[in-house]
């Protein structure tokens, strides 16, 4: 064969030279090899590297909607925005740059020449370099032709929208080098009026066009606005997703409430664009690598009109800067139509004042709801009196209320050697009388002689003290004794007998008394309240990927009896009903409401009250309990929960009926 | 072997003629492949494309082979001092800035014929070969003697010389093994040869280690700054190393930034190469040409390897290494069977200087020689090399024809 024959030749020379081939070829082959065969990998990522860049493509934000389906709180609308696009104004960039380019060359012979002459001779290599162009000069006519152009393009775009449009040289430059495979937008959120003059002047490209991306918005204003939460510019990786992209656009991230604690459902899943670009960083050609898919709906419980209604009623009777909560809930599902905190917020978070965001009395981003450390007052003799009622209490054994010595026609309570104030007058009261006028020494009498021990017993089978679950980092658990508290010998009746008018060592919030509200009206069930229906499936017909949260969870039933139940629904309705009641300012024809009114005093540490919580907690109607209603306001004027709260919950209770007459034959909150 | 019985022997060389052939292929179709990315190249009237111009050269060329081989070689050799000095004089004609041309490269390599930039350069080597053969075929008695050697040497470093002033450091190189190779074929002693090789590699230790480990401000080699920077780049040595001693960081800077700018070529024929992995990306499909990493200037010329090799794999590669095994191989078949010693020391000198281009230019394209503007002959585009190629391998072919035995 030829290639052995050369090393049996019988010639020295020839023999060595044929060597040397082979092992200069074999070497050759053995690069290759390690080249193409064994680092490939590395250099096909190295190709990747430099002429690949890839774009996170964020997924379409999923839709909050109401009880209904249909009614939108928070969706996206498409923003346009006109950019330059760099890889179209490439050949112009060109075509500029080589006319300043023989512009300048012409300059530069006739200052040779012009030079040459004075001097009477021809210039040496070194005195010749000093009128040649540099590559810095030739850099700078590169950016003055970009910058030509680009200007030339913004300003004929500017007359054609009739529309001043100022580009930034500086900002340009920077882009042409950092984001060369990007459009480089000159105009943002372009009004309808501009999107269509844009379409009707530019049918061919200019180098001008129009991008699309999608913001955030909420159709229903401040609405639900603790309730939805918001988002914030975030255009990060979730966890799972590709880590490393050259270029992201613009993503956002929920940060609180329903936007905030079901992200991962509303964003989807972010898509991946690769861009070619060549030895430039020119755009030559892009693939979608992964669709963006797209993030799914939330349907809420909360139900639009009443959520309106509730916030309507607030602001109309307290304003917009009162301090105050309402939670409206079906007792029977434990679905919450309305979730109300005031003062009210954007969702929309950049169009809020940040003074105002920032103020230490207001402060608006609280959701007051589920929020705040909130002593209950009076609302809470409700459970003070099942623990007295099941402790065997007759409830028409009247007991006697002393007057007050400093205040004579106000009752009072001796405890030892505190006097404990009572709004209600002197006197005698049974059960009903006493709860309607909400007497404090009625229920610290009987309070304490049930005992801690089982106001506290009632108070867990209420779930007080613990978190409703529906926003893990937006939720106080509030403040309640424990057993072993109680039982301690540190533990004093007097802490009992605050206990008793829902003071001292009590926090709750709208949402805990709601959810205790709708215990009492529904026979005892204590349910986990459900602010979520569902998520919508991205596929309806397959229904994949779709989350039904199941209505009406019990979390506890109460131990009370039947009769006792009875009875202090009984009084609660007195309040409401009975025109001595403290609570007759949320009546409203049509539906029997059954309330507590509660007013506490908030006190600083040396005993002065700074301001009260105003409380109305109630369910209606009387005869099948549907609804429960609490509101609560954070007054600093003084005032009573009868006076401020009720009448605010008896404009919820008129829009309800007004909903359901309008709806013949359909209860509101149906049971799902 | 397939084309070649004892029974009926051919008088020409067919398996070479062969892998020439086939080379000639590759040539076309990756030219076109590297020339034909930017819609300026696409939009050029099809007799002004270089692989037509490429497709013209090699029909000249195989001419010019074709009548070479009707006149007997060694009617070729009288003339070979004649064609020796009169690619002397056109070396030293190059380096007269009004005749020679530098096409913008800083080297002054052309001579501008309008239809041809003549590379006298390319011509030398052939014109060396020729006349070292003719030098080199004296009676064995009369090498021995220094005063042959030294002349021997002579008619070697008078072309090396020259072409290194062009400066055009990798054809000055390919001269020194294809002269050495033909005096040890010729019968040069051994010792002789050792001390010349010796002291060619003391000196070139010697010049690397001037310029790269001796502090700045001691006596260097002169040498022209872009050849110190492709040395620089190769030995992996840093530029700032260059710098005076109280260079601003601003300098300092600068020269990285140089550095990075010039091992560019190096680093995007690696990734060319070795991202066309086993099987490559397919003809006219790589991306490394068409998106202009590889630059545009020098990928259809000194780096067509790459490429070959991106868009054809190790598959590619591996072909046409052996296209160019069967040539050399050939070559060396031809020199053992030569009538004469004067045909076999052309041819294998011929089959040298090819393997010596081959060697440089693939290796440059994966970093195993430093990037000295060699072309792969055969396959670059160029006339010049195309031309001495083929009449290179034509003299091979008459060699062949007046064999032993014919």
């Amino acid at each position: 064969m030829l290639f052995f024959d050369q090393f049996k030749k019988n010639d020295p020379q020839l023999r060595l030279l044929a060597v040397l081939l082979t092992v200069g070829l074999l070497v050759l082959l053995a690069g290759l090899w390690w080249v193409q065969v064994v680092s490939a990998r590395t250099f096909q990522n190295h190709l990747e590297t430099q002429s690949y860049r890839s774009i996170r493509m964020p997924a379409v934000r999923g839709k909050i909607l109401d009880r209904t389906g249909t009614n939108v709180l928070a969706e996206n609308r498409p923003r346009y925005n006109l950019c330059l696009n760099w890889d179209v104004l490439r050949g112009q960039f060109d075509t500029a740059f080589g006319r300043a380019r023989k512009q300048a060359l012409a300059v530069q012979s006739n200052r040779i020449a012009s030079a040459e002459k004075t001097l009477g001779r021809s210039l040496s290599k070194a005195e010749r370099k000093q009128f040649v162009i540099n590559s810095e000069q030739t850099q700078m006519l590169r950016a003055q032709a970009r910058w030509q152009v680009a200007n030339g393009v913004v300003t004929d775009t500017s007359r054609r929208l009739g529309e001043p449009i100022v580009l930034d040289p500086v900002k340009l430059e920077r882009a042409y080098a950092t984001r060369l495979a990007m459009p480089y937008p000159i105009l943002t959120d372009l009004t309808p009026v501009q999107i269509a003059r844009f379409e009707e002047n530019f049918t061919n490209g200019l180098g001008a066009d129009l991008d699309l991306q999608s913001e955030r918005d909420y159709p229903q204003g401040t609405t639900a606005a603790h309730v939805l939460g918001y988002v914030k510019r975030d255009d990060s990786s979730d966890a799972g997703e590709e880590s490393f992209f050259s270029y992201r656009l613009p993503d956002y991230g929920g940060i609180s409430g329903v936007e905030g604690k079901y992200n991962d459902v509303l964003r989807g899943t972010a898509g991946m664009e690769s861009v070619l670009v060549n030895n430039l960083g020119y755009k030559q050609s892009e693939t979608i690598w992964t669709q963006p898919e797209p993030g799914r709906n939330v349907v809420l419980t909360i139900d639009l009109d009443i959520q309106r209604a509730a916030e309507a009623a607030l602001l109309q009777h307290q304003g917009p800067n009162a301090r105050g909560a309402i939670v409206v809930m079906d007792v029977r599902s434990g679905d919450v139509l309305a979730m109300v905190s005031s003062p009210a917020i954007n969702p929309d978070y950049s169009q809020n004042n940040p003074t105002r965001m920032n103020d230490p009395i207001l402060r608006p981003e609280i959701n007051r709801a589920m929020q705040e450390n909130l002593a209950p007052g009076s609302i809470f003799k409700t459970v003070v009196a099942i623990a007295t009622l099941e402790n065997g209490l007759n409830p028409n054994t009247t007991f006697h209320v002393e007057a007050n010595p400093r205040i004579p026609n106000h009752g009072c309570y001796l405890l030892g050697g505190r006097v404990i104030r009572d709004e209600a007058p002197p006197g005698d009261y049974n059960f009903k009388k006493a709860f309607i006028h909400s007497s404090n020494s009625y229920f610290v009498n009987y309070g304490l002689r049930a005992g801690a021990e089982s106001i506290v017993h009632v108070g867990k089978e209420f779930h007080l003290g613990e978190r409703t679950g529906l926003f893990a980092n937006q939720e106080t658990r509030g403040n309640f004794p424990t057993l072993e508290e109680v039982r301690n010998s540190q533990w004093r009746a007097g802490e009992t007998a605050n206990l008793c008018i829902g003071q001292g060592e009590i926090d709750v919030t709208p949402m805990q008394m709601a959810v205790m509200v709708a215990a009492i009206a529904n026979g005892g069930c204590v349910l986990w309240p459900r602010l979520v229906q569902r998520i919508e499936p991205l596929d309806p017909v397959t229904g994949q990927g779709g989350t039904n949260f199941p209505a009406g969870l019990v979390r506890d039933r109460l131990t009370v009896g039947a009769r006792n139940l009875n009875l202090l629904r009984a009084a609660m309705l007195a309040d409401v009903e009975e025109k001595d009641g403290t609570g007759t300012a949320s009546a409203v024809p049509g539906m029997k409401v059954c309330g507590k009114t509660g007013t506490a005093q908030v006190q600083d540490s040396s005993g002065h009250e700074t301001g009260r919580n105003l409380w109305f907690a109630s369910y209606a109607p009387y005869e099948s309990p549907r609804y429960s209603v609490v509101v609560m306001v954070e007054s600093s004027t003084g005032g009573f929960g009868g006076t401020i709260c009720a009448p605010i919950a008896h404009d919820i209770y008129q829009a309800i009926v007004k909903k359901e007459t309008a709806l013949p034959g359909r209860a509101l909150a149906t049971r799902n | 072997m397939l084309f070649q019985s004892h029974d009926h022997p051919s008088r020409i060389d067919r398996l070479q003629l062969l892998a020439l052939g086939g080379l000639l292929l590759v040539s076309v179709a990756f030219v076109y492949s590297a020339t034909m990315v930017t819609p300026s190249a696409v939009a050029l009237p099809w007799y002004n494309q270089s692989w037509v111009h490429q497709v013209l050269w090699y029909l000249m060329g195989l001419a010019a082979a074709g009548v070479l081989c009707l006149v007997d070689y060694m009617a070729l050799a009288r003339w070979s001092y004649v064609a020796y000095w009169v690619t002397i004089l056109s070396l030293v004609a190059v380096l007269i800035p009004h005749i020679g041309s530098t096409h913008g490269w800083g080297a002054r390599r052309w001579i501008d014929l309008k239809f041809f930039q003549f590379q006298p350069s390319e011509f030398a080597k052939l014109a060396f070969i020729m006349a070292a053969a003719n030098f080199l075929s004296r009676p064995l008695e009369e090498l021995r003697q220094p005063r042959i050697f030294w002349k021997g040497m002579g008619l070697l470093f008078l072309p090396f010389v020259l072409i290194l002033k062009e400066p055009d450091l990798g054809s000055a190189l390919v001269l020194l093994p294809t002269g050495l190779v033909m005096m040890l074929v010729a019968g040069t002693p051994r010792r002789y040869l050792v001390r010349l090789v010796g002291l060619v590699g003391i000196l070139a230790t010697l010049f690397v280690a001037d310029i790269f480990y001796l502090p700045v401000g001691w006596w260097t080699v002169p040498m022209q700054p872009y050849q110190r920077d492709r040395l620089a780049i190769y030995f992996g040595c840093d530029y700032t190393h260059f710098a005076p001693r109280n260079a601003t960081p601003a300098e300092l800077q600068r020269l990285r930034q140089k550095e990075l700018n010039d091992a560019y070529n190096v680093r995007q024929a690696l990734i060319s190469v070795g991202s066309g992995g086993l099987t490559g990306k397919g003809w006219r499909q790589g991306t490394q040409n068409a998106l202009g990493y590889l630059p545009r200037a020098v990928a259809h010329n000194d780096f067509i390897f790459s490429v070959i090799a991106e868009e054809e794999g190790f598959v590619g590669s591996v072909t046409v290494l052996a296209l160019y095994a069967v040539v050399l191989f050939t070559g060396l078949r031809t020199a053992g069977q030569a009538r004469d010693r004067l045909g076999k020391l052309v041819a294998v000198g011929v089959v040298t200087l090819l393997f010596s281009h081959v060697f440089i230019n693939i290796g440059m394209n994966i970093r195993i020689m430093p990037v000295t503007g060699v072309p792969l002959p055969l396959l670059s585009y160029g006339g010049s090399s195309v031309l001495v190629s083929l009449i290179a391998l034509g003299l091979m072919q008459n060699i062949y024809i007046h064999r032993k035995g014919y």
